[in-house]
Order: C-alpha cells, then structure tokens, then sequence
C-alpha cells in the first residue's frame, strides 16, 4: 500500500462534512423518465454512419482471410517502416495471412516505438451510437492507440455494442479498470480546432483509423 | 486593492470592446461554435432530459462528497496509486514539485487543467529548473505568448493564423512557410514530439472522478492529453475535489453532454480512463500515478445552501460562448482563472468577495448562460446573490453607500424627490444647452461619454401622470 504524507486530509474532509450539514432543498423534477438518447435499432447501420461523421474507415469483411486482405492494403498504402502490432493469437494469425514483409515489433516486446508507422490492435468492443472503439490496456498498451499516424483495429460484429451505456456496464460487470490501468473510447482521429475554429486531423495521435469489421458472412 | 481589480477590468473592457480586429475573430469564432452546439443538441433526442440527468448525478456527488472522495481514494491507493489532498495551491504545487525533484524530473508535459492555472503550477516548476511543456494546441500557444488561456476550452480563439503563424517565426526558431492551420499544426506537433519522448513527468488534470471504479477521465481531442499519461514515467493528476462523480456509467450521460456542450461533438475524440500506474504485463505506461485533490476554497463553498450547486460545473465552457459580455470584452478583461459567467460567480468565492465584487455587474442578467448549462446552474441569479453578498459584508465604497442612503431618504420624503427630480432637469437641460453633455462636468458622463443624450423629459412622471393619465 502506498503512503502519502497527507497532513490536510483530515481539515479537508472536516470542513466538506461540516458544510454538507446545511440542507438543500432538491430540485423538481420535470423529465426524470423521459429517453434522453434515441434508442439505436441497427447497431451496424449506425456504426458505420457514425465512423463516416468521425472520419473513420469502416470495412466490412466476410472472413479472416479476406480481413487480412484489408489489412495487407492498408499496410501497403503506409510510407516505410516499422508496424507495431497487440501481442494475440489471432493477429499473429492475420499477419501472417497478409503476408506482409514490413518489421513487426510485437507489444509483448514493449512499447510501440517513436517512429512506428502504424498500429495494429483489437478492441474490447465497438460503439455504435457513437462510432466508437473501446480499447483498454490489453489492447497492446497505452501506446498503441496513439503513437503512430495510423491505427488500424480488428474487430468481429458481435463485439459491436448498440450504446454507451452498454459499453460502460460491460467495463463495469466485466472489472476491466481493475485488470487494466487504462481504458479509452475512442471516436475518431486525432483533431484540433484551435485555430479559428477550422478542423485539422491528425493533431498528436493518429491521422487515420482503420477498422476492419468482420462480419461472418 | 478592491479597486485596483475592478478599475482595470473596466479599463481593458473599454479597450477590448472597441478592438475590431478581437471583434471579428471572437464573432467568427462563436458563430461556428453556435451552429456545432445547435447541431449537436439536436442529436440527442431530449436535452432537456439529459441536462436533468446531469444535473442529478452532480448533485448526488457534490451532496455525498466526503464519502465519494473517500471510496475514489481507498480504489486508488488499493492499486498502488498515490493521493494527495491540498487544502490550497501552495500544497498543491509543492506535493507535485517535490515528487519532480525526489524523482529527477527535468522536463514535463502537461495537458490541459484549468485547476494548474488556478494554482500557479508550471511558474513554481519552472522555478524549480524544470521544464514544462504545454502541450494541448491552444495551451501551446498561449504559452509561447506568455499568456493565461483566454477561454477555459479553447485557450487561444482570440488568435487568428496569421498571429499565431508570427509568434512561431518569432519563438520557435523555424522556418514558417505558411498560415495554414494544418501546417501550424504539424509545426507544433513536431517540437511537442522531442518532449512528449524525453519528458520523465506527465500532469493532466481531470474532467470526471469516477469513484465507484477509483479511475480518473479525461477528454481530449488531439490525443495530447492520451501521450502526456503513457509516455512519461510518472503521472500526476491535479483536479479539483468537486470533479467527483458516484458511477462509470454516469459517463454514459455526461460524456456525450459535456462534448457537446463544449464543441457540439457528439463525445470528445479521446474519452479515456486511468485507475493507476502499468499494472504487471502492460506493455508500457507511467511506473507512478499519483492524484492531487485541490480544495483551494471549494469546501467553503459548499456550506452555502443558495450556492452549493456551482460545484457541479462540469467547465464545458458553454456559459463563456453564449454571453453578451464575453463575447464583447473576451477573456482576458476579467483579469480571472476562470473567465465568463462561471468565472464571475466563483472567483469571488476563490478569491475573495472584497476584490472580485466587480465580477457579478459583468452581466445583463439576461439569463443566457443558465439557460445553456448543461448541469443546470442558476448562474445570473448567483451573480445577483453575489451582489447582494458584497453590499452585506459591507465591501461596497463609502460613496456608494452614502448615494443609496440619500436615495433611500428621498424615496420616503417625497417633497424631495420630486425637488430633485426638478433641479436634476434643470441643470442638465442647461448643460446640454452649452453643450456639455459628456463632459467632465455632465453628471451623466458614464453614459453620455459614448452616446447621444436621451432627450429630457419636460415634466416629471408624477406631474404628467396627474394631468394625463391619472384624469382617466
């Protein structure tokens, strides 16, 4: 168990506690059961309308070797260098099939080093209300959604969830903050707006985000 | 000191009101920003429903305090995580400068914290030999200016290209070939990337506590803040206490809000959670992580009933975007850490009553900022109780006093009033006659300064009510 020196906890906490002894009166509710999200009736309709307004890329693929296909191609479409890819069976097996000959560092190796030119990793699932991706730590690390200019992510259909809400208790039932120090959702590329207002991608993190969704069928 | 803060806000608000070059980019600014947050409210199918939602879960959090604060830290230091409480900025900004020094740290990145702002971090590192790197785009900029954020979302909207395009050429020892903001950007994202993999510290700071899983969330944008918490060896996080929330799947709700909210997106790019350092087995990320709960003043806050409730600021900046006094005298002008509507009914709170009284006259009351917030604070009406707060501790100026209690005394002697009200229709159709309106001598200076003067009546109220109106 860490220590911390603390000598201002105790007053802190005192003083919250003794403000917290006045009462305030609660507010009225007004629609307090009404729906504050339309509810998403085809979770992959939206997904794939929701990574087109993030600037993702979505493809749809039948199996694992036609999966691999779209990841050979958007390897090829990279400038040189090294790809950093999640330590998993399954994408030792995608690799493989696509059969690329560019250096593979693997996250069992470590972190994804500075100038990787992509990053290839599975998600804890995939978001549809929000065209998201949820990745955690297993995820091939911290690193590997963020370092290099382009992440490319493989996900199968049935990891795809219809809401936030959804995903979140599913972080929540499953303890995945307890077996990973970090998770993240992660909607699009990286952007800025800070200069007039005029959106720019790819700000520090990754200027293309690939996701290679299969289907089954 | 009380007028030293307030007769400089008027005086910088006199100046940034008549800058038209401000004017114009502020306007730009907040039109885009208005048609994103109109779009994205349209989004969400009840935003009335959702504010509510928020609303609630900020309440129960901010009601529960102690005992959410208490189960977000056990959750922390279970994981190894370190927690340090800081009664004020000073023991906030020692903790995290002793951490540095024991640890070797010379260069550190920070995201953006609003909360680092109030207490003055990066001067005390910087004191310290360390140096600290500014890393969200707009805090990058203000930086390099040596400036305050301007705005507590997008710090440097009072810039447009071709300033920001001069200050790199001027500060950055680089060949600028362009004002095109991808180009600035890639410009920035060069120099950052040499800190981003040198730097032995990373500070965030933090949009949510989420207590029942003991893991911090921020929301970014460019990914700045996804680096400054992986690479470095040691994280920490300094926010303020009232950032707590009671469950993760509050987030389902108050992502979604606070994106839109603060830039119309539907969520924020990077909505990320952090529970502690690399556990066994991770492929990379901080060997440390320690959080830092600032009260700085908060807690004080929260023995007053009428006024608990401005802790549930999510700091979205939606308050700041849609007022009519921001949006003429910008963010500089209030002279504060936290600008805009928001920023003047909590500095005074922060900061004390005596010096920042001006702060709740910075307003028309029109009521706009309480009508867009996403968490529901009734802020005009905070100003108002503020107002009321400074005359009753008696921080108002004897001149001001007096003039109410003569006021006061012709209100009930109503002889006096209307001889008053008589001499005052004098003396100013005299003075307007000899062409004084405006001058130093024209008790109506304030206004007639700028302006025609609105024509005298000829009578008072109170006769033509008796000869007009009242005859009916």
């Amino acid at each position: 168990m860490a220590q911390t020196d603390n000598p201002s906890r105790e007053q802190i906490l005192n003083q919250i506690r003794s403000g917290l002894r006045m009462e305030v009166p609660e507010a009225r509710a007004i629609c307090s059961n009404r729906q504050i999200f339309e509810a998403v009736t085809n979770p992959l309709q939206r997904f794939q309308q929701e990574c087109v307004a993030n600037l993702m890329e979505c493809t749809l693929t039948a199996n694992s070797e036609s999966s691999a296909l779209q990841l050979a191609k958007a390897l090829q479409s990279l400038p040189a260098g090294e790809v950093f890819v999640q330590e998993h069976p399954s994408l030792r097996k995608l690799t493989a099939l696509a059969a690329s000959d560019r250096s593979i560092r693997w996250s069992s190796e470590g972190a994804p080093g500075e100038a990787s030119q992509a990053t290839v990793t599975l998600a804890e699932a995939l978001i549809a209300q929000t065209g998201s991706i949820l990745v955690t730590a297993s995820c091939g690390g911290r690193g590997a959604s963020i370092v290099a200019p382009c992440h490319i992510i493989y996900a199968t259909v049935d990891q795809l969830v219809p809401d936030l809400q959804t995903a979140l208790s599913y972080l929540a039932r499953e303890r995945k903050l307890d077996k990973n120090s970090f998770a993240c959702v992660i909607s699009g590329s990286s952007r800025t707006a800070d200069i007039e207002k005029i959106l720019v991608q790819g700000a520090h993190g990754p200027r293309r985000l690939v996701v290679i969704l299969e289907t089954g069928k | 000191m009380s007028a030293t803060a307030a007769q400089r806000f008027l005086q910088e608000a006199a100046v940034k009101s008549a800058d038209l070059v401000h004017r114009e980019i502020i306007r730009r600014g907040m039109e885009s920003y208005d048609a994103a947050h109109l779009k994205g409210r349209a989004r969400i199918k009840d935003w009335e429903a959702a504010r509510e939602k928020c609303q609630k879960i900020k309440r129960e959090a901010i009601n529960h305090l102690d005992r959410y604060l208490v189960q977000f830290e056990q959750q922390v230091i279970a994981r190894g995580g370190h927690v340090f409480w800081a009664a004020n900025g000073q023991e906030a900004c020692s903790y995290v400068k002793d951490v540095a020094t024991r640890r070797g740290v010379r260069t550190v990145v920070k995201s953006k914290s609003m909360v680092t702002e109030e207490i003055h971090l990066g001067p005390v590192l910087e004191e310290a030999g360390i140096k600290v790197w500014e890393t969200d785009f707009g805090e990058f900029i203000v930086q390099l200016r040596n400036e305050p954020p301007y705005h507590i979302v997008t710090p440097c909207m009072h810039l447009n290209r071709r300033q920001i395009a001069e200050l790199f050429r001027e500060k950055l020892q680089t060949e600028i070939e362009s004002d095109d903001p991808a180009y600035l950007m890639t410009v920035a994202r060069r120099k950052l990337r040499e800190a981003f993999f040198s730097a032995e510290m990373g500070i965030s700071g933090a949009n949510f506590l989420v207590a029942d899983v003991g893991a911090i969330a921020i929301s970014t944008n460019e990914g700045n803040g996804r680096l400054c918490t992986s690479l470095p060896r040691i994280h920490v996080v300094v926010t303020g206490i009232e950032k707590i929330i009671p469950h993760l799947e509050d987030l389902a709700v108050l992502w979604p809000v606070l994106a839109t909210s603060g830039t119309g997106q539907g969520i924020t790019t990077y909505s990320t959670l952090i529970g502690g350092a690399r556990q066994p087995g991770e492929a990379d990320g901080p060997e440390e992580f320690h959080v830092v709960l600032v009260d700085n003043g908060r807690s004080r806050l929260l023995a007053d009933p009428e006024q608990r409730e401005v802790l549930h600021c999510i700091r979205c900046g939606a308050c700041l975007n849609i007022c009519p006094v921001f949006r003429h005298i910008g963010g500089h002008t209030y002279g504060t850490t936290y600008p805009g509507p928001i920023g003047s009914v909590l500095t005074p709170h922060l900061g004390g009553i005596a010096e920042f009284k001006h702060l709740s006259y910075a307003s028309s009351l029109c009521g706009a900022c309480t009508s867009v917030c996403p968490v529901k604070i009734d802020l005009h009406h905070h100003l108002l109780q503020n107002r009321r707060n400074a005359t009753s501790a008696g921080a108002t100026k004897m001149s001001e006093r007096l003039a109410f209690r003569a006021w006061r005394f012709a209100m009930v002697h109503p002889a006096i009033y209307a001889f008053g009200g008589w001499t005052m229709r004098k003396v100013l159709r005299a003075m307007y006659g000899l062409g004084l309106a405006g001058s130093i001598a024209d008790p109506m200076r304030p206004w007639n300064r700028h302006r025609t003067p609105v024509p005298l009546a000829s009578e008072s109220f109170r006769a033509r009510w008796r000869k007009e109106l009242g005859a009916n």
